[in-house]
């Protein structure tokens, strides 16, 4: 009896049994749904329902979803041995840092070669249905992911709200172009173009002033009220009516006008943006380089460095003279600005903004484009956005047998727990980011004194 | 009598009903090596904590002058403040950024009272890269002055004790400070590095004109460091001289090894 607990215990088996377990709830949620009158349909269906397997020979369920399990046994024991990738990644700390392109000429060609891919790509996407999507779905997510990053990834601070900055830079176009129920500012109606440093200034200050009494909190807390912000937000663009339109959207119940497209009138340049997706794609494409380049530029600034410091050890980074609760307001404000511009494009292109646009789902999509991605890493974040949006509008656009759009969430709940088990950096990780990983799983950095409760 | 860099007048610091520190009155000179020694929970970390704003006491004040002769009162501003009118701290566990190089832990300390500058930042334009250049020279400069010059891209944490404790006075010093609190340099290093360590320390104090305030266990190393001690028990001071006052005072000798008329320390 004793010889087989040990042999339970070794990790070979701990990992088998772990595998054959998560493709047993697998089995289970993607299997039928039994009813009151038939409760046993779900589990007998999940397990003995005959179906094709790989195509090749029918048989049980059962039998696939063990052939499932074996494989991530084996892709988890033989491929990703945690222990090693964490022992290798250690032996380079001691080394310098090294740039991924460390020669110039090379790494200017790499981006060249990247903008002119973006350039081309709706060339390449003929699809109607994926032109859009590549708009409404990719462009505007991974804006929003490289807005998060900066307030996750770089200040270390979780918001679990930051749909709020996206509404609120969809609701103030709508206002400041005169789309809303209530008048705009001054009864001037904007063309959306001047619409984008409104929102960009609106929800900047809405960041500070959220900011400025909540990021005194840390942690748990603070994920907290951010979630309260965001749910704030988009009560507030539903019962409003008067103002917002309520749930009728930024039309509101008299079906006013909707938000205008983005023109330019320049002397004799006149140019208008329709409903045709690419001109949106390529507006987007200029603002995603600047905030690229503008972030990383801030990143390796003081600034950066200052944001590192604070999310390492907010005592030692306080002791040389920085003011954490300002420079965490900036890093909320900054993240923000990306978001209000994403909410200016998505406001001029689909015309009508509806409350139900903007949800906590959202937030937690984003928030999960970045865990994926790489917290702290911009190329990570832009990676894994476009990535699991692709993934999920590839699923709703073509559903594999047997799959419901509200499953989605399960797969990318599946899909953030592998990424934490096998890759806890994300899919491009950041090298601060990466290093503190492992410093904390080798039992160093300040983590541990905050949990051996020693004073500051 | 020369001028003072902090007065500590009648200062009471209390954690609920645990005294901390129990009105406390000392002064310390600019230009002086001083040494605060205790046995252990005698309240000398939270004297530092109080001094640089960490902690806040509930009674007394502490005054601070700068370096132009203007005061300021310590207890109730921010660490952050503290530091900008040129206190520099190391704490007991030494807190780097263990995730930073070396080089990289000295700049933040180096750049860190400039105007914050995000515009500044994401353009990075002329100003911007002159300061950059400044904090640059500073830094590298501070590295040599601590021998960790060829340590400079190495992860702080994977850097030896002593190193470490180089490296964060590197970084105190790299924010101009006027005084410098040491809270227990030499714990956790061997002989020879705290020889080292007591050089450097007097090389603070002789070559960048930083006074230095240091807390330390090393009976040895104190004695042969400070100019002038003060000795805490229980929170509050129970003697005050030069190291040969103090070796000699019967009140110490009762707090460090105890006799038979009080508890044990």
């Amino acid at each position: 009896m004793s010889r087989i607990t040990t042999a339970l215990r070794t990790p070979m088996s701990r990992r088998l049994i772990t595998s054959l377990a998560t493709m047993a709830v697998v089995a289970l949620m993607t299997g039928p749904s039994g009813s009151a009158t038939q409760p046993t349909v779900g589990p007998s269906g999940s397990f003995g329902e005959h179906v094709s397997i790989f195509g090749l020979f029918p048989g049980p369920r059962w039998l696939l979803f063990f052939i499932f399990a074996l494989v991530m046994w084996g892709i988890w024991s033989f491929w990703l041995r945690r222990g090693t990738t964490i022992r290798t990644a250690a032996s380079t700390l001691t080394t310098p840092p090294k740039r991924a392109f460390a020669h110039r000429p090379v790494r200017w060609g790499f981006y060249v070669v990247l903008i002119f891919l973006g350039v081309i790509f709706p060339h390449l996407v003929t699809s109607q249905y994926w032109q859009s999507v590549m708009v409404e779905q990719i462009a505007v997510f991974v804006l929003l992911a490289l807005g998060l990053n900066v307030v996750v990834g770089f200040a270390g601070l979780l918001d679990l709200g930051f749909v709020a900055f996206y509404a609120i830079g969809a609701y103030a176009t709508a206002w400041v172009t005169g789309s809303l129920p209530t008048p705009a500012p001054f009864g001037i109606h904007l063309n959306p173009f001047f619409a984008i440093p409104v929102a960009i200034a609106l929800v900047m200050i809405a960041g500070v002033l959220l900011g400025t009494p909540t990021l005194r909190l840390r942690g748990d807390y603070l994920a907290i009220v951010t979630l309260g912000f965001g749910e704030i937000i988009t009560i507030f663009a539903n019962n409003l009516y008067g103002i917002t339109g309520g749930s009728y959207g930024s039309g509101g119940v008299t079906g006013k006008h909707g938000i205008p497209h983005f023109s330019i009138n320049l002397g004799p340049i006149h140019y208008r943006w329709t409903l045709n997706p690419v001109p949106y794609y390529y507006l987007i494409l200029v603002f995603v380089v600047i905030f690229i380049v503008a972030f990383s530029l801030l990143e390796h600034s003081r600034v950066g460095r200052a944001w590192t410091a604070i999310r390492e050890d907010e005592v030692a980074a306080e002791s040389v003279g920085i003011n954490p609760l300002k420079y965490k307001v900036m890093a909320f404000a900054i993240g923000a600005a990306s978001a209000g511009f994403a909410g200016v494009v998505t406001a001029a292109q689909t015309i009508f903004i509806f409350p139900a646009t903007f949800t906590l789902q959202v937030s937690i999509n984003i928030l999960a484009l970045v865990i994926f991605g790489g917290m702290g890493s911009i190329a990570g974040v832009a990676v894994g956005a476009m990535v699991i949006q692709t993934g999920s509008m590839y699923l709703l656009h073509t559903p594999p047998a047997g799959y419901q759009p509200a499953d989605l969430y399960m797969y990318l709940g599946a899909l953030l727990m592998v990424t934490m088990i096998f890759r806890p950096m994300g899919l491009i990780p950041s090298r601060r980011r990466r290093r503190e990983i492992v410093l904390t799983e080798s039992g160093e950095g300040h983590m541990n004194e905050v949990l051996s409760g020693e004073n500051p | 009598m020369s001028e003072s860099i902090f007065v500590v007048d009648h200062v009471t610091l209390r954690f609920g009903g645990v005294v901390s520190l129990n009105d406390v009155s000392l002064h310390m000179d600019r230009g002086e090596i001083l040494a605060v020694i205790g046995p252990n929970g005698a309240g000398k970390t939270s004297l530092f904590n109080s001094l640089t704003g960490v902690y806040r006491p509930q009674v007394g004040s502490i005054t601070l002058t700068r370096q132009d002769g203007s005061t300021m009162e310590v207890i109730g501003k921010k660490a952050h403040r503290v530091s900008a009118t040129g206190v520099a701290r190391t704490f007991q566990a030494s807190r780097m950024f263990s995730a930073l190089t070396a080089y990289e832990n000295v700049k933040i300390g180096a750049e860190s009272h400039r105007g914050i500058g995000v515009v500044g930042a994401m353009l990075r334009g002329p100003l911007t890269r002159r300061d950059e250049r400044q904090s640059d020279d500073r830094t590298v400069k501070l590295l040599q002055f601590v021998g960790l010059q060829d340590r400079a891209n190495t992860i702080s944490s994977s850097l030896s004790y002593g190193d470490r404790r180089r490296l964060e006075i590197a970084r105190g010093l790299a924010t101009q400070p006027q005084v410098l609190l040491l809270d227990e340099p030499a714990a956790g290093t061997n002989p020879s590095e705290k020889r080292e360590l007591a050089t450097l320390i007097r090389r603070v104090r002789d070559e960048m004109g930083v006074s230095i305030l240091l807390i330390e266990h090393d009976m040895k190393l104190v004695m042969s460091l400070a100019e002038r001690l003060y000795v805490l028990n229980f929170g509050s001071v129970i003697a005050e001289g030069t190291p040969d006052e103090i070796r000699a005072n019967p009140v110490v000798i009762d707090a460090y090894l105890g006799t038979t008329s009080t508890a044990e320390a």
